[in-house]
C-alpha cells in the first residue's frame, strides 16, 4: 500500500461508510449500532440524493452500505441505482432476510456487490446470534444471488461461538460462489453489552492468526491489521484508514471517522447541511485522527504490519485514543473494558 | 477500474480487489482529462500544450506512464 502517498493526504475518501437507517428486522446481540426501529432524524430520500451527488462529484470510489438493514428503507433499491448511475460501487451489508428473486434481480448490476451476515455453520450457532430463523433465510438469499451469479460474500463476525466453525463457514461460502469475510468484533452498540461474553480470547485471537495466514482467500476487510502477518500483507490495509481512505455517515447524516467511533466527541459535521469537502479538508476531528500515533506501539517489530492496530477498540476498551490495540498479537495485552457488561 | 486525481498523481482503484494502485504522475495529466472518454493522441496533445513540450518529449512521457501502469497490472499492451 502507498501509505506515503495517503499520508499526503487524499482529496477525498476512497470509500464511505454509509449506515442509512437503524431500522433493522433482526436483533444481533452483539449490533454495533444497536439498530431496531427506525429513529427520528434520519435522513429523507432528497437528503440521500444529495449526499450521493457530492460524493460522487468528489469522486469517491465506493458506498459501503450498512446500517440497520438497509432494505428497511422503502427508497433502498431507488438510491441504489442513483448511486450507479453515478459510476459509484455499493457495497451492500446486509441481513439478507429481504432478498429474494425479485430483489437479486434489481441488484444484478456489476457495480454491486453484496454482503450477507452469518454467524455461524448451522441454524444452532447462527440463530443464537441472529434470531430464529435467520440461516434459512440467508441461505434462501444465497440461492437467489448465486443463480444471478451476483458478487457475494459471507460476512461474520468473529466470536467465541463461532471461532471454530470457520472451516465449516468457508466451505458453505463455496457452496454458494461465495467468499467468506471475517470481521472483527468491537464493543459498539450493542456488543458493549456482549463484548465479554463473546470476544475472542488471546489464544483464539492467536489461533486465528495462523488460519487466517493458511485461509489466504479470506477477506478480512480493514478489520484484523492487529493480527496481520508477512503472509498477508500484500492483502489489505496495514494502518487504520480511518479519516485517511474512509469515513463513516450515520443515518441522520452524522459524520464520524469510522462506524466504530460514533461517539459525540467524534462528530465531525452533518450532512447534507454541512460542505462534506469541508468536513474532509478541515474537521479539526479528522485532522487530530489523522495525526494520532499509538508511541508505544513505535518500538515494536510488528509495527509495520499494524500501525498499532484498532483505535476504535482501544478506545471502546481504554476511554482514549493512543494506545495499542489490546487484540495485538505481539503484546496481546489483556485489557479489561471499561464498558457495561451483562449482568 | 476507476481513477481520481491527487496531489501525487493517479489514484487507481480496482473495487473487485479490492485494491488501490499510486501512480506517481504528479501534475503530467491535468483534471479535466478524467472527464469523459479521450485518445492517447489527445493525452499527448494536452500535455505537449499544458507543460510547453515538444511532442517528441510529451510521447516519452505518456510512454512512461504507460509502463507503470502496465507493471502494476492496470494496462495490457
Amino acid at each position: 500500500m502507498g501509505n506515503q502517498y495517503v499520508e499526503m493526504g487524499l482529496s477525498a475518501p476512497v470509500n464511505v461508510t454509509w449506515e442509512v437507517t437503524y431500522a433493522c428486522n433482526l436483533s444481533c446481540i452483539h449490533c454495533l449500532s444497536d439498530a431496531g426501529v427506525k429513529r427520528r432524524g434520519e435522513l429523507t430520500t432528497d437528503q440521500c440524493i444529495r449526499i450521493i451527488d457530492t460524493l460522487a462529484a468528489m469522486k469517491v470510489f465506493q458506498f459501503n452500505i450498512g446500517g440497520g438493514e438497509p432494505f428497511m428503507r422503502p427508497d433502498f433499491l431507488d438510491l441504489m441505482d442513483h448511486a450507479h448511475e453515478k459510476g459509484m460501487v455499493t457495497c451492500i451489508s446486509t441481513n439478507g432476510t429481504f432478498i429474494d428473486d425479485d430483489v437479486a434481480g434489481r441488484l444484478n448490476n456489476p457495480l454491486v456487490y453484496i454482503q450477507v451476515s452469518l454467524e455461524g455453520a448451522t441454524p444452532a450457532s447462527n440463530d443464537a446470534i441472529r434470531g430464529r430463523g435467520s440461516f434459512q433465510k440467508v441461505i434462501a438469499a444465497l440461492g437467489c444471488l448465486q443463480k444471478r451469479n451476483i458478487e457475494v460474500s459471507i460476512n461474520t463476525v468473529l466470536t467465541r461461538r463461532n471461532f471454530n466453525e470457520l472451516d465449516r463457514m468457508t466451505e458453505l461460502a463455496a457452496r454458494y460462489g461465495a467468499k467468506l469475510r471475517v470481521s472483527r468484533f468491537r464493543p459498539s452498540g450493542r456488543g458493549k453489552a456482549s463484548w465479554s461474553q463473546l470476544n475472542v480470547d488471546k489464544e483464539q485471537m492467536l489461533a486465528f492468526s495462523d488460519w487466517l495466514n493458511r485461509h489466504l482467500a479470506v477477506s478480512t476487510g480493514d478489520s484484523f491489521f492487529s493480527v496481520s502477518t508477512e503472509e498477508r500483507r500484500s492483502l489489505g490495509l496495514n494502518m487504520c484508514g480511518a479519516c485517511k481512505l474512509t469515513c463513516c455517515i450515520s443515518p441522520e447524516g452524522n459524520v464520524y471517522p469510522c462506524a466504530f467511533l460514533q461517539d459525540q466527541e467524534f462528530l465531525a459535521g452533518r450532512l447534507p447541511g454541512d460542505d462534506f469537502a469541508d468536513i474532509w479538508e478541515n474537521s479539526p476531528v479528522f485532522h487530530s485522527f489523522r495525526r494520532l500515533e499509538i508511541k508505544s506501539c513505535e518500538s515494536c517489530h510488528r509495527f509495520d504490519l499494524c500501525h498499532g492496530g484498532c483505535p476504535a477498540i482501544a478506545y471502546h476498551t481504554q476511554r482514549k485514543l493512543g494506545v495499542p490495540d489490546p487484540g495485538c498479537l505481539a503484546n496481546c495485552v489483556s485489557v479489561k473494558p471499561i464498558v457495561r457488561e451483562v449482568a | 477500474m476507476q481513477v481520481r486525481e491527487e496531489k501525487f498523481g493517479l489514484l487507481f482503484y480496482d473495487y473487485r480487489g479490492p485494491r488501490l494502485y499510486f501512480v506517481p504522475t504528479k501534475n503530467l495529466i491535468g483534471n479535466d482529462f478524467f472527464d469523459g472518454s479521450h485518445t492517447a493522441e489527445g493525452l499527448i496533445e494536452s500535455i505537449r500544450t499544458r507543460h510547453r513540450q515538444s511532442r517528441q518529449s510529451s510521447q516519452q512521457w505518456v510512454l512512461q506512464v504507460l509502463t507503470m501502469l502496465e507493471q502494476k497490472g492496470l494496462v495490457h499492451g
